[in-house]
């Protein structure tokens, strides 16, 4: 096991850790269950329960394919958020750690999200 | 497969048009591919290609190496003739990037290095060569499935042109197709596939706004004004706005379309081609960023093919598109030539050629890369190969699985592409999500689980589509005049797909555990991110 190993093992026995793996993963999957599981439900509830879906709510607009196109405001909605929540509640946490655990090598040290100069970035082309 | 070989969509001026549009893309991504190709001899360079794109040429990409030709010609044409139910298909395009922008992107990209094998290799480091060997089998027969579908569709697509093909000509389509992709994936590498995919996605974008601009234009901006015209010319009036009109037959019909939404919305996140893309940039933050793009292009392009389709319907009339490609296929290109005439047609029908040919080097690539890294530098040489070694044979795969490929599309070229599709999507979602899904977030899981989910996921789901309507029993089958065909639904999702995660949980249970604390490392690379 190597420094950044036993560094990482370290880690992941820290309550603050914990706390960052339950705030990704609780949000993810909750939001997940709610877009893909809603669509699953609309697409049996299209098949299986025609009449509700038939409801007219306005000229041929009716309420199969108004909820179709609320799909995409949901999606934009769920996107948004998880953004957010990333932002506030994972990505502080998740930088203090990438931090802490790079501080032991001096040598590979580099700012988070930024790649390391052994990489030659610059040599790529624009695309 | 084609029903009348006499009437053609487009004439003289548009084919004429189209060849020199499309040559004219060609020529340029070609010489693109060359100038842009790995200088140095690096694998990273060969398989993530330029780590440093912007999120919103990351999103470009994406959405380039997700949507096909299929959804461009097959989903238009599918909202023309069936009206709701094609509309649900597209919104379960659009929604399986859900899943991916908030369960599986991140972690992926934080503990993995080139394929999903590497990955898996972080937690299963002791038994990682036979469960590296199963990936790149289910990998190949994902990427191979939906390769084939594209050669075959550029078959479908010139028969819109040209009427049936003779033998010459479609050979001729395929091996000029199929050479082109195997320069950009085996030369080009990953830059090469990105610049095409980068330049497919804005065509593809801005051809599908123009047009659907065009088309709600032409109903003066009112949506009802629209259905209602779409109604009229289905003949079949409401109905057409209503489920049901193609899966809504028996409660087998309406299962069978479950099956597919489930393959279709699961299946996306264990598609390979699409995973390499997640590994490329350098930070969480671009990714997140980038798949946020890919999805807002993906659902702008979906709501376009649903006014395409439905106004395909109200100005040509769902008749003439029956008519004329009884699959539908024909429906966008058809309400090109009624909107803008000849130019337009030109346009929307090398786009078609395009998006062809840029996910198939997609896939390719995906292809390569997993036989060049999982197969061949771990399983054969045990992770001993040099880069040059390991960058020939990806080059050199990407050939052989093209020459596969076009061999393959030549001698089924009658097939249906969007069952070769279907059924590639059914396979990664039975067959790769398992595995992705438990690698990810399940502490306990191990090598036995993950090769009985990968193995147990890829048969389940190719034997129940041998055993299904697709092969035997029905007029349209492979074989109409056999009859082995026990399961009744022609997706094998709603089956395979718990079959696999089941798989996989009873290898755990029963195999021997891994390495203790290996997850508990991978855990901490997977969320704050690897040194690099």
């Amino acid at each position: 096991m190597n420094v950044e190993q036993a560094k990482r093992h370290e880690i992941s026995h820290r309550p603050e850790f914990q706390e960052l793996r339950r705030a990704q993963r609780r949000s993810g999957v909750r939001m997940t269950v709610v877009a893909t599981g809603g669509f699953l439900l609309y697409v049996l509830l299209s098949s299986f329960a025609p009449e509700l879906m038939n409801t007219s709510l306005h000229g041929h607009l009716t309420l199969g394919l108004a909820l179709g196109l609320g799909q995409f405001v949901v999606m934009a909605l769920i996107a948004r958020r998880h953004i957010v929540h990333m932002r506030t509640h994972v990505d502080p946490i998740a930088r203090g750690f990438r931090t802490q655990a790079h501080r032991q090598h001096p040598d590979r040290q580099s700012r988070p999200g930024q790649a390391p100069a052994s990489h030659h970035t610059q040599g790529y082309r624009t695309w | 497969m084609v029903t009348t070989a006499a009437v053609v969509v487009v004439d003289g001026f548009s084919l004429q048009l189209t060849f020199l549009l499309f040559l004219s893309v060609v020529v340029v991504t070609l010489f693109t591919a060359l100038l842009t190709a790995p200088q140095r001899d690096e694998i990273s360079e060969f398989y993530l290609g330029n780590r440093t794109m912007t999120p919103l040429r990351n999103g470009l990409a994406m959405c380039g190496d997700y949507l096909s030709a299929a959804t461009l010609l097959g989903s238009t044409g599918l909202v023309a003739l069936t009206g709701y139910d094609g509309l649900l298909y597209l919104g379960g395009t659009a929604v399986a990037w859900m899943m991916v922008l908030l369960l599986i992107a991140e972690p992926l990209r934080n503990a993995g290095r080139f394929t999903l094998g590497d990955t898996i290799a972080l937690r299963m480091p002791v038994r990682q060569r036979p469960v590296r060997l199963a990936l790149s089998l289910c990998t190949l027969a994902v990427t191979t499935l939906y390769l084939v579908a594209q050669l075959v569709g550029s078959v479908a697509l010139l028969t819109q042109f040209t009427g049936e093909p003779s033998a010459a000509t479609r050979t001729l389509c395929v091996v000029v197709i199929g050479t082109v992709v195997i320069v950009y994936a085996a030369i080009g590498g990953m830059p090469g596939a990105t610049f095409i995919q980068i330049v497919k996605a804005v065509m593809l974008i801005s051809g599908v706004t123009v047009t659907a601009v065009m088309v709600l234009h032409h109903y003066h901006w009112n949506i009802d004004a629209l259905l209602t015209a779409a109604a009229d010319h289905s003949g079949m009036g409401t109905r057409f706005l209503q489920p049901g009109l193609r899966y809504g037959a028996s409660t087998t019909s309406k299962l069978d379309f479950f099956s597919l939404q489930l393959a279709i919305v699961l299946g996306l996140a264990a598609l390979p081609h699409v995973m390499m893309r997640l590994l490329a940039p350098r930070s969480t933050g671009v990714l997140r960023v980038s798949v946020v793009w890919a999805m807002g292009l993906v659902s702008l392009v979906c709501l376009a093919a649903g006014v395409l389709g439905l106004g395909a319907t109200a100005v040509v009339g769902r008749e003439t598109i029956a008519r004329m490609d009884h699959k539908g296929d024909a429906a966008v290109l058809l309400l090109a030539h009624a909107l803008g005439g000849g130019v337009l047609t030109a346009l929307l029908s090398c786009l078609a050629f395009v998006t062809l040919l840029a996910v198939a080097a997609g896939l390719t690539l995906a292809a390569a890369s997993s036989v060049a890294h999982d197969l061949y530098g771990e399983v054969i040489r045990k992770g001993r190969a040099k880069q040059t070694e390991e960058l020939l044979v990806a080059r050199l795969a990407a050939a052989v699985i093209g020459v596969l490929a076009m061999l393959l599309a030549l001698v089924s070229w009658g097939a249906n592409t969007a069952t070769l599709a279907f059924l590639a999507f059914a396979i990664a979602a039975s067959a790769l999500l398992p595995t992705l899904v438990y690698t990810l977030f399940w502490r306990r899981f191990t090598a036995t689980g993950a090769l009985l989910s990968l193995c147990g996921g890829l048969l389940c789901s190719v034997l129940l589509v041998v055993f299904s309507p697709v092969v035997s029993s029905t007029p349209a089958s492979l074989y109409p005049d056999a009859d082995f065909a026990w399961f009744p639904l022609q997706n094998p999702g709603i089956v395979s797909i718990p079959a696999g995660f089941l798989l996989g949980w009873l290898g755990t249970v029963l195999g021997r555990p891994e390495v203790p604390d290996a997850y508990d490392e991978f855990e901490v690379r997977a969320l704050v991110g690897a040194a690099d």
